[in-house]
């Protein structure tokens, strides 16, 4: 199959010489799903940040569908990031938050109405359309960040620790209704946590990171059954 | 890799909102730092620029003058006692204030708060109206000019000591108290040894800022004070205005300029030993007065608040309600009415439009370079570069530090000629006006746009919006409380300025402060009956101001 994200040699130090990330190499086929795994700290998150345009590297290319994007700034990119605190926009209830992405697009006010309809079906958030956003709670957060993220109609998606603010009960019920979405979907998924059970559920590859590299690349089956090193083998219990 | 990191810096000094930190930088170098330094230069060189000699005559008629030694030494211990007063009526009901729960402390805390904001111009007439010569209480016979001075200067600081005090006092954590009595400390020892030197910091700062406030008191003494009783503000005045003698003048505000940079930075200092010892916010344990004791100690407070804060003002509306004996509008109308044998070279109520002109132009103008400024600082703190934001955040708050009346004469010996002649420019006034409302603007919009977090404008770009929808959709929504707030401050500000618009206002275009200080001045009731009206006038407008902020910060916008 055709790669349709790839990450060639992607290195970021930070001001004091500290290695962020440290010779990245990544190729993601349209379609696939994959789970970036690792300790906190290890980069992940600032992984997704230079895919999505919001920090550059020092050197290294980011391509998507055979062309670098490193001169695009996140707001063409047209790639769909669910930040892990959600970033749900204060000022704006529930429909509004979900519209932003629609209005950037300059999309009519019906046009808006009806994939926001959409989406709060997909999320089971009915209803919700006139809640403030402070007014909601950790779950119903998660799906209206989930909603507005998706209603743009990302080329790409990515989540980062989705499910890391939310207890444990509902951590494991919202993770079975995140796998149903994204098979429904179609669409390349990027989903960043620090828990293993998390990532094997979430995707179909699953990258390793330690330090800013990447330690291990491969199946759930790969990692469980042919860890690298002692280092992964610890990590994966 | 060098190249790089090069580019990284071109990039943080070339975006936008860098370069928009360059209108109040401008706008500082132009109306703040060349007039200063036209004051130094002129110290010196008295003809600058046609003649550069240098001149240190006015050193002796600075040594040799006991009225300038006389006014220094008076400038200093006036201060000192006005403050001391402030101190000891605010003490007590700072205490009242910050350990009982009551019904209509709000009200009171609003009455407390009103008088610091009334321009000073009002607060003189205010206290005209009570206790002077024609006041309610002239019988007292308590019109000694340093009486009246006095009264005045602890009817306008008192909230600010009761504020600073209050929230310090409320925060003290009981429970160390309660420590102390377990190990045996009585209420009087725990007072002396626990409560006393948590607290002292806290008195240490609000009195320098207090003394601060009337050491560059001006609107005040020059009204109350006649020319008996001058302190260097008013001395630079009387100088420039009167004498114009520019040397002497240029010189007295040199000795401002160094005193107030010495006191606020005592200030600073105390402020930051302050908020070592400072509670967290919301650990307020007030409980209700029970004993008949505490019973006292409120209502003998909240009948002193509302004795202090609101008779003089209630005293000034009903003077300008009253001719002779009877309730009647006489002196209002006479605002709009009466142009023939004004005092004025145009009709009153001039003034009262000029000021809503000049306060609605330094409004647009403080808000404008305000809110460059504020996204300026709050990008530089983003992007790390916060040795630049710590460099130019305290300079930005300079003019708040700053006397008026050396900003309005430094204005006028150097604005007035090549390359920049604002002389005749009706925008001078508001510029000036601008410059002063301008560090309110800043403090209101900084913590507002520091507040929103990144991640929400990350998620934004993200979503596909621009830079500039980012601001649109975004920041400007999120910060439109606090520019609100900012530019009702910047009117308020503007209406009641008075120490540099007595400089640069032209003849004819005065503003309401002006006409009330050149009112006051003059005999006969009807020039005071109109003083009493336009300061009424003033005082309402200045008043809501105040209530409207205090509302919008209220609904979750704060300010400071
Ligand atoms: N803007 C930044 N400033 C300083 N350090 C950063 C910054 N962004 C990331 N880092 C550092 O980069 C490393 C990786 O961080 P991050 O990508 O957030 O890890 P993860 O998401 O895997 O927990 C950490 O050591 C973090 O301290
Ligand atoms: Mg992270």
């Amino acid at each position: 199959m055709e790669n349709e994200l790839i990450i060639h040699n992607l290195k970021k130090t930070g001001t004091t010489g500290v290695c962020f990330l440290n010779n990245i190499n990544l190729a993601l086929p349209r379609g696939s799903r994959l789970s970036v795994l690792g300790p906190s700290g290890s980069g992940k998150t600032t992984l997704l940040r230079m895919i999505a345009g919001l920090d550059i590297p020092d050197s290294g290319d980011i391509r998507f569908n055979n062309a670098s994007i490193l001169d695009l700034p996140p707001h063409k990119r047209n790639f769909g990031m669910m930040f892990q605190d959600y970033a749900l926009f204060p000022h704006l209830d529930v429909f509004h938050n979900i519209a932003f992405g629609l209005k950037m697009k300059g999309m009519s006010k019906q046009e808006q109405a009806s994939i926001v309809a959409e989406m709060l079906a997909l999320t089971n958030l009915k209803g919700f359309e006139n809640r403030k956003v402070d007014e909601l709670s950790g779950g119903e957060r998660q799906r209206v960040a989930l909603a507005r993220t998706l209603a743009p109609g990302p080329r790409l998606l990515m989540l980062d620790e989705p499910l890391s603010a939310l207890d444990r009960v509902l951590r494991k019920h919202l993770l079975d209704q995140l796998t149903q979405i994204f098979s429904r979907l179609h669409i390349t998924t990027i989903f960043v946590t620090h828990d293993h059970e998390e990532a094997f559920a979430a995707g179909s590859q699953i990258i390793l990171m330690n330090q800013g590299g990447i330690v291990q690349n491969g199946t759930p089956k790969d990692l469980m059954h042919r860890p690298m090193n002692d280092w992964v083998r610890q990590f994966m219990g | 890799m060098d190249g790089n990191a090069i580019a990284v810096k071109t990039r943080i000094y070339t975006h936008p909102y860098v370069l928009a930190g360059l209108v109040p930088l401008v706008f500082f170098l132009v109306f703040y730092f060349y007039p200063l330094a036209g004051i130094f230069i002129r110290s010196f060189v008295p003809d600058f620029p046609s003649h550069l000699h240098i001149d240190l005559s006015f050193w002796d008629q600075v040594t040799g003058s006991q009225r300038l030694a006389h006014i220094i030494w008076f400038t200093f211990w006036q201060a000192a006692v006005s403050t001391g007063l402030t101190l000891a009526s605010a003490f007590p009901c700072a205490f009242v204030m910050s350990h009982y729960q009551f019904k209509g402390k709000k009200f009171l805390t609003l009455c407390a708060s009103i008088p610091f904001v009334l321009p000073a111009v009002v607060v003189a007439a205010a206290l005209d109206a009570s206790f002077g010569k024609n006041g309610c209480l002239g019988m007292l016979n308590i019109r000694h000019p340093l009486v009246l001075i006095f009264m005045a200067h602890v009817f306008y600081n008192f909230s600010v000591m009761l504020r600073i005090l209050t929230s310090f006092w409320a925060g003290l954590r009981a429970n160390i108290q309660e420590a102390a009595a377990t190990l045996g400390a009585g209420p009087f020892q725990i007072f002396i040894h626990i409560t006393l030197p948590l607290l002292m910091p806290a008195v240490w700062a609000a009195s320098f800022l207090v003394f601060i406030f009337c050491f560059s008191s001006f609107g005040i003494i020059l009204i109350l004070g006649g020319p008996a009783y001058s302190t260097i503000e008013a001395e630079i005045y009387r100088q420039a205005a009167y004498m114009f003698n520019l040397p002497v003048a240029s010189f007295l505000s040199l000795l401002q300029i160094g005193f107030t940079l010495v006191l606020m930075g005592l200030y600073t200092a105390f402020s930051r030993k302050a908020v070592r010892f400072a509670p967290k916010a919301g650990h307020a344990n007030f409980k209700p007065p029970q004993k008949f004791r505490e019973k006292a100690a409120v209502a003998g407070s909240a009948g002193f608040i509302i004795l202090l804060c609101l008779f003089p003002l209630a005293a000034l509306a009903g003077k300008s309600l009253v001719h002779d004996g009877q309730v009647s509008l006489i002196y209002y109308q006479a605002i709009f009415v009466n142009p023939a044998n004004s005092i004025f070279h145009v009709p009153p109520f001039t003034a009262i439009k000029f000021s809503f002109i000049f306060a609605g132009t330094a409004l647009i103008i403080a808000l404008v370079t305000g809110l460059c400024a504020a996204l300026c600082l709050n990008h530089l703190d983003r992007v790390k570069a916060k040795g630049l934001a710590a460099f130019f955040d305290p300079l930005f708050m300079l003019p708040l530090s700053t006397s008026a009346v050396t900003l309005g004469f430094g204005i006028i010996i150097t604005l007035d000629r090549p390359p920049l002649n604002l002389r005749s420019s009706t925008l001078l006034v508001p510029l000036v006006h601008a410059l002063v409302g301008f560090p309110f603007v800043l403090r209101a919009v900084l913590p507002a746009l520091k507040r929103i977090p990144n991640d929400i404008r990350e998620a934004a770009a993200t979503l596909g919006a621009s830079p500039g929808k980012i601001f649109r959709c975004l920041d400007l929504p999120l910060i439109s409380g606090a520019l609100t707030a900012g530019g009702v401050f910047a009117f308020t500000i503007s209406m009641g300025e008075f120490g540099a618009t007595i400089f640069t206002a032209g003849p004819r275009t005065p503003t309401i402060p002006l006409a009330i200080y050149r009112f006051l001045g003059q005999p006969g009731a009807m020039n005071y009956g109109q003083a009493m009206a336009i300061s009424t006038l003033l005082m309402v407008v200045t008043a809501a101001g105040f209530i409207l902020i205090e509302k919008i910060s209220s609904n979750g916008v704060q300010q400071f």
